[in-house]
């Protein structure tokens, strides 16, 4: 019995030392910009369904890339993937490495290119351990719908569609190589996807087309589940990617950036 | 006299009124029988006689004819694939395909097998697939079952309860696109005393196309959703590409062979009006389904439907199987042929000197 | 004095997301400590989601930790108290499973979790627990957002929370075995649970 709370105490001291290392590990932190509060239209919706109100939060410039996803594992080991547990990241946990903390040398301009093939787990353990969080669907789709800075398209969504339209690239550009936008963030859409706290809040059913099944009796939601605009063909993908996911995939073009409340 | 003549004649006209609607009647009840003796013939309490993994086919060629006949659980396996391909010969597209080729493989099975489907979505793709098969009595047709992520699969079975050529697509939102970038195919469920025989089976599959760039402009073409909205195709396509099955890659067949083409139709917006340009179809299972007509000259596939035609060849040359919405044939791609060889046959047709 | 050994297990779990002391050279930047345990916890099979490492509080304002529901099977529904159609059906469901298991009374765990981080307090929770009669062997829970979106995503209940306070979800009663592994899922509301019963049957065996 003493031996435990002594141990409680070591427990309590460690987190207490941990803390303190956030605060100086923030000094050279990456930038992170704010987004305005502003209203966020679910895209699936029912009769019920109101827009939400989302108050301004911070969210990272860019994705987390390999570099700091490897600082990351370093200190975290239990987070390499030769030790991490299937529950929390599947077999392609982060596949594309080398070794449990390396890129192999001819990989290495990933190491600026976006971490993928993690899982949510893992990316709240990583945002955790920043001091931070998972953006919102509210959150992202808001920032993801800032207005491009610099680059014409004739639309965002054409922009999009144009990236869906193409298969993925044999090697991952680096972050900072699409688009900023009037928030000040890069690479929002046309690089890769990226995870949310909630993904799995969509709730209905997979199947775009409706109701195939009782949806009252199968899902607490007021009826049948409408599409804000059909034309959206950017956000049926979006939506339906994030309902195709469970908490462990890691997935090759899936990856993450970090949020904070204000 | 004449009036009770008339009054018998029309009596006469009354009662074959009267005996033709009942006999139309009667055929109404025994078409209600046939559909309810359909989904009830499978015994889904007998148990199943062994397991074989399906073979699957690319378009043109098709499984062969399955040689069981008591029902067995059958497994199917199909990955999602996306890549550039020729449309044309120096027009590229990106296809989303089931099993990497457009359409998607040939399965078929028997009726009352228990189908073990496994739909794969490959690692490098970018988007969320599913798979809608129109022989699955269930939600979605396996789509609810198979929402699947880049790098992951599902798995869900379903009973085969009737008989027909069926399409499969992705049914994933948007539809519209999933579906108009090429993911469709065909899955044939044999009746459980098989089709007859005939000499050659061949796998053709129509379906439109829509490109920011016009017919055959050069490049890398891109999908365009104000296209395909308004239904303006820039290209109606058997099997995928322009000039797929013509020339030197034609279907081949001899004359005097029964040759069977099972044709689907993946849409997404087009109905085909399937004709084979000096040939008249002997038989054509109606939409694909089990009531037969004879000497058909043109049939309609509907969009998301198919047909299955059969034609005994009398004569020699090539043939050519189009969309008979006739502008779709000869500047949208819809041709396929058939190379007929062997010996003219004069008494059927002779050119005059 | 249970619930030390499962206490001292979660804690080794927070442990072990620490650095090792050959890898603390450098200035860490933040806490080691993991959103979720990344490795097994000794003693629970790696597909339990009694991983989850989250301090929950019960109807009773108890702090509670999920192994404190292995050794028997679980019963768990994740619901909200506000609910005005799925949630009271959904619990009515759980309490037919119960009374179909009369016979094994006492050797299965009840579990309701609450999306309404907000409104379901513990004192709401008991008063839900009282107005439907739940008895001993149910365990209402209150816990932080994360660890019931984290129990959610492990659990495949999808939920969202509405504008005007309440929760879309998914209506699922799932069975766990006395490991916390998830085995059986009953889907949609007023299901006939018999499949539910033989799962649960089955692990009693």
């Amino acid at each position: 019995m003493e031996n435990m709370k002594r141990f409680v105490w070591l427990i309590l001291l460690l987190t207490a030392s941990a803390g303190a290392f956030a605060q100086a590990g923030r000094a050279g932190a990456k930038p992170m910009h704010t987004v305005a509060k502003g209203v966020y239209e679910p895209f699936f919706r029912t009769a019920a369904t109101l827009p939400v109100p989302v108050a301004a939060f911070r969210l990272d410039e860019y994705a987390v890339t390999n570099a700091e996803f490897i600082e990351f594992v370093k200190q975290n080991p239990a987070w390499r993937r030769s030790r991490v547990n299937r529950l929390f990241a599947d077999k392609n946990y982060l596949l594309h490495w080398a070794t449990d903390t390396t890129l192999a040398p001819a990989n290495a301009p990933l190491l600026q290119a976006p971490v993928v093939s993690v899982s949510w787990f893992a990316a709240q353990a990583y945002a955790k351990w920043q001091g931070k969080r998972l953006p919102t669907v509210a959150e992202w789709e808001l920032a993801g719908n800032g207005t491009p800075r610099h680059i014409r398209f004739h639309s965002l969504t054409d922009y999009i569609l144009d990236w869906y339209k193409r298969p993925n690239p044999k090697v991952l550009p680096p972050v900072r190589s699409t688009y900023v936008n009037q928030y000040g963030l890069y690479d929002m859409h046309g690089l890769i996807w990226e995870w949310t706290f909630d993904f799995n809040s969509f709730v209905g059913s997979t199947d775009s087309r409706g109701n195939t099944t009782d949806e009252v009796q199968a899902f607490c939601a007021a009826g049948a589940v409408n599409v804000k605009d059909k034309t959206d063909y950017a956000g049926f993908m979006r939506y339906g990617y994030r309902g195709s996911l469970k908490g462990n995939f890691c997935i090759q073009n899936l990856g993450f950036r970090c949020a904070k409340s204000i | 006299m004449r009036l009770p003549t008339d009054f018998s004649r029309a009596r006469t006209g009354l009662l074959a009124t009267a005996l033709s609607a009942s006999v139309l009647l009667f055929s109404c009840q025994e078409a209600g029988k046939d559909k309810a003796a359909d989904t009830t013939a499978v015994d889904l309490n007998a148990p199943l006689t062994g397991t074989v993994t399906a073979e699957l086919t690319d378009a043109p060629l098709v499984p062969k004819p399955l040689t069981y006949n008591t029902p067995k659980k059958v497994m199917v396996e199909l990955e999602v694939i996306e890549k550039v391909m020729k449309i044309s010969d120096d027009t590229e597209y990106t296809f989303w395909t089931f099993g990497g080729k457009v359409p998607g493989k040939f399965i078929r099975v028997r009726v009352g097998d228990l189908v073990d489907f496994t739909l794969k979505n490959a690692p490098d793709s970018k988007v969320v697939h599913n798979i809608d098969l129109h022989a699955v009595n269930g939600p979605g047709g396996g789509a609810e079952a198979t929402n699947v992520a880049p790098g992951q699969s599902a798995n869900f079975q379903f009973r085969v309860l009737q008989p027909g050529l069926f399409v499969y697509h992705c049914a994933t939102g948007p539809v519209g696109m999933h579906i108009a970038n090429g993911m469709y195919g065909l899955i044939l469920v044999e009746p459980a005393e098989g089709l007859p025989k005939v000499d050659r089976e061949f796998y053709l599959m129509q379906g439109d196309f829509y490109t920011k760039g016009k017919f055959e402009a050069q490049g890398l073409q891109p999908f365009d959703e104000e296209k395909a909205i308004k239904e303006q195709a820039d290209y109606v396509l058997f099997n995928g590409r322009v000039r797929s099955t013509t020339g030197k890659n034609a279907l081949q067949a001899n004359v005097g062979e029964n040759v069977r083409l099972f044709v689907g139709n993946g849409g997404p917006n087009l109905v085909s009006s399937f004709h084979a340009i000096g040939e008249i179809f002997d038989k054509v299972y109606m939409e694909g389904g089990s009531a037969v007509n004879h000497n058909v000259q043109t049939t309609l596939i509907p969009a998301g439907g198919s047909s299955v035609v059969e034609m005994s060849l009398q004569v020699p040359g090539v043939l050519n199987l189009v969309d008979h919405s006739i502008y779709r044939a000869f500047n949208k791609g819809a041709i396929a042929q058939i190379k007929v060889s062997g010996a003219e046959n004069p008494a059927v047709f002779k050119r005059s000197k | 004095m249970k619930q030390l050994p499962l206490l001292a297990a979660a804690f080794l779990l927070l442990a072990g997301c620490n650095p090792s002391p050959e890898e603390t050279g450098k200035a860490a930047p933040g806490p080691s400590v993991a959103a979720a345990p990344a490795q097994p916890v000794s003693g629970l099979s790696s597909e339990s989601v009694y991983q989850l490492p989250d301090t929950f509080q019960t109807q009773n304002r108890q702090p509670f930790l999920l192994p404190e529901l292995a050794g028997k099977p679980t019963v768990l529904a994740m619901v909200f108290t506000n609910c005005g159609y799925a949630c009271p059906r959904l619990t009515d469901d759980m309490k037919a499973i119960e009374t179909k298991l009369a016979a094994s009374a006492g050797q299965v765990n009840y579990a309701l979790v609450s999306f309404d981080v907000a409104r379901d307090t513990a004192e709401q929770l008991k008063r839900y627990a009282t107005e439907k009669n739940l008895g001993n062997n149910w365990v209402l829970l209150h816990g932080s957002d994360e660890a019931v979106r984290t129990l959610s995503v492990l659990l495949n209940v999808p939920y969202e929370k509405t504008e005007d306070g309440n929760f879309s979800h998914a209506n699922k009663i799932i069975v766990l075995d006395q490991n916390g592994v998830p085995r059986f899922h009953q889907e949609g509301l007023g299901t006939n649970p018999e499949a539910t019963i033989s799962q649960i049957n089955a692990l009693l065996r």
